[in-house]
């Protein structure tokens, strides 16, 4: 109805829905992409999947381009077994800082230490490969492993776990440097969940005689629990899918590893090594598979840790 | 007096509400005067207001029932152009709200939006809103300035100017000063005086006393109902109802 | 007893909070380690031919990564063109024209959980979506897939920044008659350059450093090429190929290669520091 006053704005309601169109259009690429990722995925992994099945699979260790036999059992379990290495030696230590920044020390140190943190997880991937492989690796071979080879090899269980050659191309190089490639993450979600626990909830344990400490451990952490779990969740998630850091010091050997000591592979580093030079079908469907195997876990892990975190800052 | 705008038998639901927010309101506005709302927290004043410029069309789900005639049409109805309503039915908010961009561009921006695009003309036509705003002294040396430079008080007589420039019929006013220091205060109650010459103004206010200082016409509501309509000087010398007797006198609210 | 008690109490808080302190030390120890080896080698490894060369044949000392650089840059403002519009656009919808509906917050979501998909696994996307098609690698399809990293990223930090702007602001420009695209075209988006731009600064120092999901896509290529439809080098790629290479000139380029993207890396991020800063009077 027209008011009888004038102007006419069709034109504006026209490019009003136009731009509408258009950012709906960019905000339904999300779940189209995520989407997309998985059914491209299990088209190339069909191949693979209908000759190995999924039990088989996941099970064998054979990885033979040559014979066309693929099992994903070692990179698979190489993946797991890096990402929990990372996060049993960078877990504690970053909630060790978190704790630290936000209960301990004075603040004209909390600024410097954050930014120490920001800075490391600035630092890409690549560089802390690079670094692995030309520094880390070669110190671990000449001076750590044959250390601790020497002080566990004695002890009975523990002992196992260091046999082999010290080349310093291992697992034990390449969980290092993932560990502390975790420890900015972690430590930046736990600092902000500390950051949320209510002053007075603090101010009254304190007031009933505690110990810092005893703050922390019976007030703090089980108020922040799930924040935590999140954030743990969330460095697993990427520590599984980290490529780089792993790459360059973990040797891409498809064989189980049998100490900390020797070299294996991840679902990544073999992506990485072998995706370009698969000149055979089944070989590229195999990786494939193993993409599809990785990305089901890595989303699964990532959105529920998401959502752990999702619930904590009552979004 | 002439009637510029009616309200008939309005009523007014929120999105998912069977509760009515504003229950069968009557009322006229007057041409050239000034109507204060006036009722304590949560009587529906602002509800009210935000309907004469269907504000509450931008959340989906709310609903009205009855008529506000504007010079004869009724302007709920569900054709009717809001960006054309808008044109003529201006709102001041609460808090401030300048644009991020210069002082100039924030008053002309109501004259772009309508295509006007003369330099001469804008700059006119800028000048004029900001002198009747009672700002142009205080600004004429750095329009080019960002309006956020400008202090509170300065900044809510800006979103005056830039009301005021696209030459509504009608002007609506929600508490526009509770943000403000008294002296601020005082100036824009200047401004709303001068400004009903030319322009009908509604004002939300919950200061009984800047209502009676500077209103011609109250209207007192009370729970989403209007308990009592007059000239100002009847609902606060001599009101009908008791409940607005108690609102007035202080007894709560 | 109460005594003792107490004592040993203290005595563990005491103790567990220098651990605490030990793991901050521990933190910054591998931070400056790591730096300090950037530098060292990184430093000794530059000179003007390093950015001005092209690459000599393999086992021949000498020679710049020219190529690299050059490619990189083709690739990652590829990569921005398509990434930030559309993030920007996408994030639009979810704080404004979407915001009230269930389906926006449940994109939101997937939009965070995106950010953390690993790279390599984006790059094996693009693989099999334009790299196998057309039979061949490109530099668009690194490009791609860097804007597909990029995306949820510019996503959040335009929805964030959008719902930072009260809703009186656009009410404001509503009553005054403007239609909802031209409320966020002239009113939001300035509103927020600051911010948008900070956001997107920060987006491109992450993609910078990332060198899987090139492996498979701009792949790599030893001459200099202006040719986004073939192979294209790029710095990140190279480290990874010199780092493995038998050479030790190799390994050198591959340290300078990799303190310059750290050193951008840093640059990007203390210049959106500064903006940050500079954009809150």
């Amino acid at each position: 109805m027209d008011l009888g006053l004038g102007i006419s704005k069709k034109w504006d309601y026209f490019v009003d829905k136009f731009f509408l169109f258009l950012t709906f259009l960019g905000a339904i690429l999300v779940p189209l992409s995520l989407i997309g990722i998985l059914i491209v995925f299990l088209k190339e992994a069909s191949l693979a999947i209908q000759k190995f099945g999924f039990v088989s699979f996941i099970f064998s260790s054979e990885w033979d381009p040559v014979f066309e036999k693929f099992g994903g059992a070692v990179p698979l379990t190489g993946t797991i077994i890096v990402a929990f290495i990372a996060l049993i030696l960078g877990v504690p230590i970053a909630l060790g800082i978190a704790i630290f920044v936000s209960e301990v020390c004075p603040n004209f140190l909390k600024e410097v230490i954050r930014l120490a943190v920001d800075l490391l997880a600035a630092i890409p991937s690549i560089i802390y490969g690079l670094w692995g492989l030309f520094t880390l690796a070669p110190i671990h071979a000449r001076y750590i492993e044959p250390f601790l080879q020497k002080v566990f090899t004695p002890i009975p269980l523990l002992g196992k776990l260091f046999e082999g050659t010290p080349l310093g191309i291992d697992l034990f190089t390449a969980g290092i440097v993932l560990s502390i490639m975790v420890i900015p993450f972690t430590a930046s979600i736990a600092i902000e969940s500390f950051y949320l626990v209510p002053r007075v909830l603090k101010e009254s344990a304190y007031g009933m005689g505690a110990t810092k400490w005893e703050v922390i451990k019976d007030v703090m952490f089980p108020y922040c629990r799930i924040g935590i779990f999140g954030g743990i969740g969330l460095s697993l998630g990427r520590a599984l899918g980290e490529t780089m850091a792993v790459a360059f010091v973990l040797g891409n050997i498809n064989n189980f590893p049998t100490s900390l000591l020797t070299p294996t592979t991840t679902v990544t580093v073999k992506l990485a090594n072998e995706f370009t030079e698969a000149d055979k079908d089944i070989h590229l469907s195999a990786l494939f598979y193993l993409a599809l195997l990785l990305y089901i876990m890595s989303l699964f892990i990532i959105a529920s840790s998401k959502y752990l975190i999702m619930r904590v800052r009552g979004k | 007096m002439n009637l510029e705008l009616e309200v008939k038998n309005l009523s007014f639901y929120y999105a998912g509400c069977s509760e009515p927010s504003l229950k069968n309101i009557n009322f006229p506005i007057y041409k050239n005067k000034v109507t204060a709302l006036i009722g304590p927290s949560g009587c529906g004043k602002t509800t009210l207001l935000r309907c004469f410029n269907r504000m509450h069309d931008l959340y989906p789900g709310n609903r009205y029932e009855g008529e506000i005639l504007f010079r004869g049409r009724n302007i709920l109805a569900p054709d009717v152009d809001l960006i054309e309503l808008r044109t003529k039915i201006g709102m001041v908010f609460q808090k401030p709200t300048p644009f991020p961009m210069s002082i100039f561009d924030n008053v002309a921006y109501g004259l772009r939006l309508r295509g006007i695009k003369n330099k001469k003309e804008l700059a006119e036509r800028v000048e004029k809103a900001l002198r009747e705003a009672a700002l142009w002294d205080e600004v004429k040396d750095k329009l080019k300035e960002s309006g956020l430079s400008l202090s509170g008080g300065q900044q809510q007589r800006l979103c005056i100017a830039r009301a005021i420039a696209v030459e509504p019929e009608v002007l609506l006013f929600d508490e526009p000063t509770s943000a403000l220091d008294p002296i601020s205060t005082a100036k824009i109650e200047d401004l709303i005086v001068q400004l009903k010459e030319k322009i009908t103004i509604v004002i939300v206010t919950h200061n009984m006393q800047q209502a009676a200082r500077i209103s011609d016409f109250t209207a007192f509501m009370y729970l989403g109902e209007l308990v009592e309509f007059g000239p100002t000087e009847k609902i606060f010398t001599n009101p009908e109802k008791k409940l607005t007797e108690d609102y007035i006198t202080g007894r709560f609210g | 007893m109460r005594e003792r008690v107490l004592k040993i109490r203290k005595l563990t808080s005491t103790t567990i909070l220098t651990i605490t302190g030990l793991c901050a030390l521990w933190g910054i120890f591998w931070l400056f380690f790591i730096i300090f080896d950037l530098i060292r080698h990184g430093i000794a490894s530059i000179n003007l031919s390093f950015f001005l060369e092209v690459p000599t044949p393999p086992g021949e000392p000498g020679g710049g990564l020219k190529h690299a650089f050059i490619g990189h840059l083709l690739i990652t403002l590829g990569a921005i063109s398509l990434g930030i519009p559309l993030g920007i656009l996408a994030g639009t919808f979810l704080a404004e024209y979407g915001r009230n509906y269930r389906l926006s917050n449940v994109i939101s979501f997937l939009a965070d959980t995106m950010v953390s998909v690993p790279a390599i696994l984006i790059g094996a996307f693009v693989y099999a979506i334009m790299v196998k098609p057309l039979g061949h690698f490109s530099g668009w399809a690194g490009s791609v897939a860097l804007a597909i990293i990029m995306f949820p990223v510019v996503i959040r930090s335009t929805e964030h920044m959008l719902k930072l702007v009260p809703w009186t602001m656009r009410e404001a420009a509503f009553a005054l008659g403007a239609p909802y695209y031209k409320v966020i075209l002239q009113v939001l988006y300035p509103a927020i350059k600051t911010g948008l731009l900070t956001g997107a600064l920060l987006a491109i120092a992450r993609e910078i450093g990332e060198a899987a999901p090139l492996l498979f896509t701009s792949f790599n290529n030893n001459f200099l090429s202006y040719n986004m439809n073939g192979p294209m080098a790029s710095l990140t790629v190279t480290i990874f190929v010199y780092a493995m290479g038998p050479y030790d000139y190799w390994h050198t380029q591959a340290w300078a290669a990799a303190f310059v993207i750290a050193l951008t890396i840093l640059v990007l991020n203390f210049i959106a520091r500064i903006i940050l800063k500079g954009g809150k009077h």
